[in-house]
């Protein structure tokens, strides 16, 4: 197998060859090292990279297991982690220029977890600014879409989402706190998961938005992510809000039908809204799929779900600000992206009322979604109703009243914010390609703390699709952006 | 609600925040928008809202 086919491996494949010893750390490290200094470029998806000490861990896993102490499934693994979870010594950016380094020496949890099951920390991806979707403008590079560079690689976990999806890295971290993981999942074609609130632990994520803000994994398979969800779930004291119940072994529930399971399709979030014709198309097939894997599909109404955008932002947000302003905004309004920061400063300004009012009114949201599960035992939706867009009609501009709805309610934020307010678990699987090539998902989600049932749902119809099998080609659709970009280097 | 620019501008005030003037239409737009949407779901809610205790971010209930 070529290097290319390494690098698009899954986990589960790369860590069957490693504990094999057909392959070895060190050079699943030094694959992923060339193709990230050959294609990120381009790409952008990496802040930090950290090639020698990546290196110094390869070699001594790769010592590890030839004297026959191999840790599991995930010694050996490359991981990335969006640059807004603390990483030790390594620099956490929250691609921000106003310092160096918000990290203050720790490690998160989720981090230290992997590493302790032997995984390599490769680096840290690139993201919106301080991991809000609304920055106009980029300090390391404007992220890119591995499958059409002309389109839209969606907000915040950007990084993460592209450098797995690239096979720039075998796994990565992100943060989800509206569907920052699920939005780079759906646009970059990979698995995207935001795990049920308090799943895993929030320890080291630079991240304000005390009671919504979750940590969880992209990964090309739904096996690797129910195997890296599984790492990094449980109690820590660290994380007074992280959950002490067991952690269930996801993978061991993986089957290839879903007989006997009853879906929701939650009306909209989908076949409610008017969708872009392609994903009307996509989202038929899939349906067609869940119920020859033997699932009833029906429709259900959540009617309130169209109020979590706006909630999100009137609770959410606020929280967020009630940091921001006093450690960072005040001193340095200027360094902040226009759209960040004027974000954050509406944030600040909503009355104490308003946010206690819209508090009570997340509780009534997040009952109806809860209400749903007692009647299906998981929820599908759309991810957005539109394919990506291209990247200037993604970026966020607010220069009308007309703009602010738009935002609200014609955004992905409809499809990925319900589930966040309601505190579920929720995933992106990849379900097909518009005729432009770009990627796009459907979205799963299921009852508190019942991400087993997520998944075996998602790897169901995964594995009947093969969606996961594709790969962005990348001497085809970067290749011609590297070759203008040495051009201009070299003065051509 | 549609606030204006020197709304925002006395509203940063009371918080100490200082907002160029090149940002206060956003910022005033993006307010506004905002508190109009919060009385869409006050109309739709509102009573309900008052027999709701806000939402904890755990689940501390058996049946979840």
């Amino acid at each position: 197998m070529n290097d290319t086919g390494l690098a698009y491996l899954s986990v589960a494949e790369q860590a069957a060859l490693i504990k094999k010893r057909e392959i070895s750390p060190v050079d699943l490290v030094e694959i992923y090292l060339g193709r990230i200094e050959k294609w990120d470029r381009v790409l952008h998806s990496w802040i930090t990279v950290c090639a020698d000490a990546a290196r110094r861990q390869a070699r001594q896993t790769e010592s590890e297991i030839a004297a026959g102490r191999y840790l599991g499934p995930l010694h050996g693994i490359p991981f990335g982690a969006k640059d807004q979870i603390a990483t030790g010594d390594v620099p956490t950016t929250m691609a921000s220029v106003i310092q160096p380094d918000f990290g203050d020496g720790m490690t998160a949890t989720a981090v230290q977890k992997l590493q302790d099951a032997g995984a390599i920390l490769l680096g840290k991806n690139n993201l919106h600014e301080f991991g809000k979707g609304s920055s106009v403008n980029f300090h390391y590079g404007e992220p890119k879409n591995p499958w059409n560079i002309a389109y839209e690689p969606s907000h915040s976990s950007t990084g993460s989402g592209i450098s797995v999806a690239a096979g720039l890295v075998s796994v990565a971290l992100g943060e989800d706190t509206g569907g920052s993981i699920r939005g780079p999942a759906w646009a970059n074609g990979v698995v995207g998961v935001r795990p049920t609130f308090g799943r895993v632990s929030r320890h080291g994520g630079i991240m304000y938005a005390w009671t919504q803000d979750t940590i969880g994994p992209l990964t090309r398979t739904v096996a690797d992510n129910a195997l890296v969800l599984q790492a990094i779930a449980g109690h820590d004291p660290k994380d007074p809000l992280s959950s002490t119940r067991p952690v269930p072994e996801y993978g061991r529930h993986l089957t290839p039908d879903l007989k006997g399971m009853k879906l929701g399709l939650v009306r909209e979030m989908s076949v409610g809204q008017t969708l872009h014709p392609e994903v009307e198309r996509m989202l038929g097939a899939a349906l067609a799929v869940l119920r020859a894997l033997g699932a009833t599909v029906e429709e259900v109404s959540l009617p309130r779900a169209k109020f979590a955008v706006p909630l999100q932002f009137l609770t959410s947000d606020p929280d967020v600000a009630a940091v921001f302003l006093r450690k960072w905004l005040k001193k340095h309004w200027n360094k902040f992206d226009v759209g960040t920061r004027t974000r954050i400063a509406a944030a600040a300004l909503v009355p104490a009322i308003v946010y206690a009012r819209a508090m009570r009114a997340r509780a009534l949201v997040r009952n109806e979604i809860l209400g749903a599960f007692r009647s299906y035992d998981a929820l599908l939706a759309l991810m957005n109703f539109v394919p990506p867009l291209r990247l200037q009609e993604s970026v966020e501009k607010i220069e009308s009243r007309e703009d602010v709805a738009s935002r609200m309610f014609k955004s992905r934020r409809m499809c990925t914010y319900p589930f966040s307010i309601a505190n579920v678990p929720a995933l992106s699987v990849p379900s097909g390609f518009t005729a432009d090539g770009v990627p796009m998902s459907i979205q799963i989600a299921a009852r508190p703390f019942d991400e087993t049932t997520m998944y075996r749902v998602a790897h169901a119809y995964e594995q009947a699709t093969g969606w996961h099998l594709r790969h962005p080609d990348l001497e085809k659709t970067v290749g011609p952006a590297l070759q203008t970009a040495d051009a201009q280097l070299t003065g051509a | 609600m549609e606030l204006t620019t020197d709304d925002v501008r006395n509203l940063a005030k009371t918080i100490g925040l200082e907002i160029p003037d090149a940002d206060l239409n956003t910022v005033a737009l993006r307010l506004s928008g905002l508190l109009a949407l919060m009385d869409e779901v006050e109309k739709a809610l509102g009573d309900e809202m008052d027999k709701v205790d806000p939402i904890p971010p755990v689940y501390p209930r058996e049946d979840f």
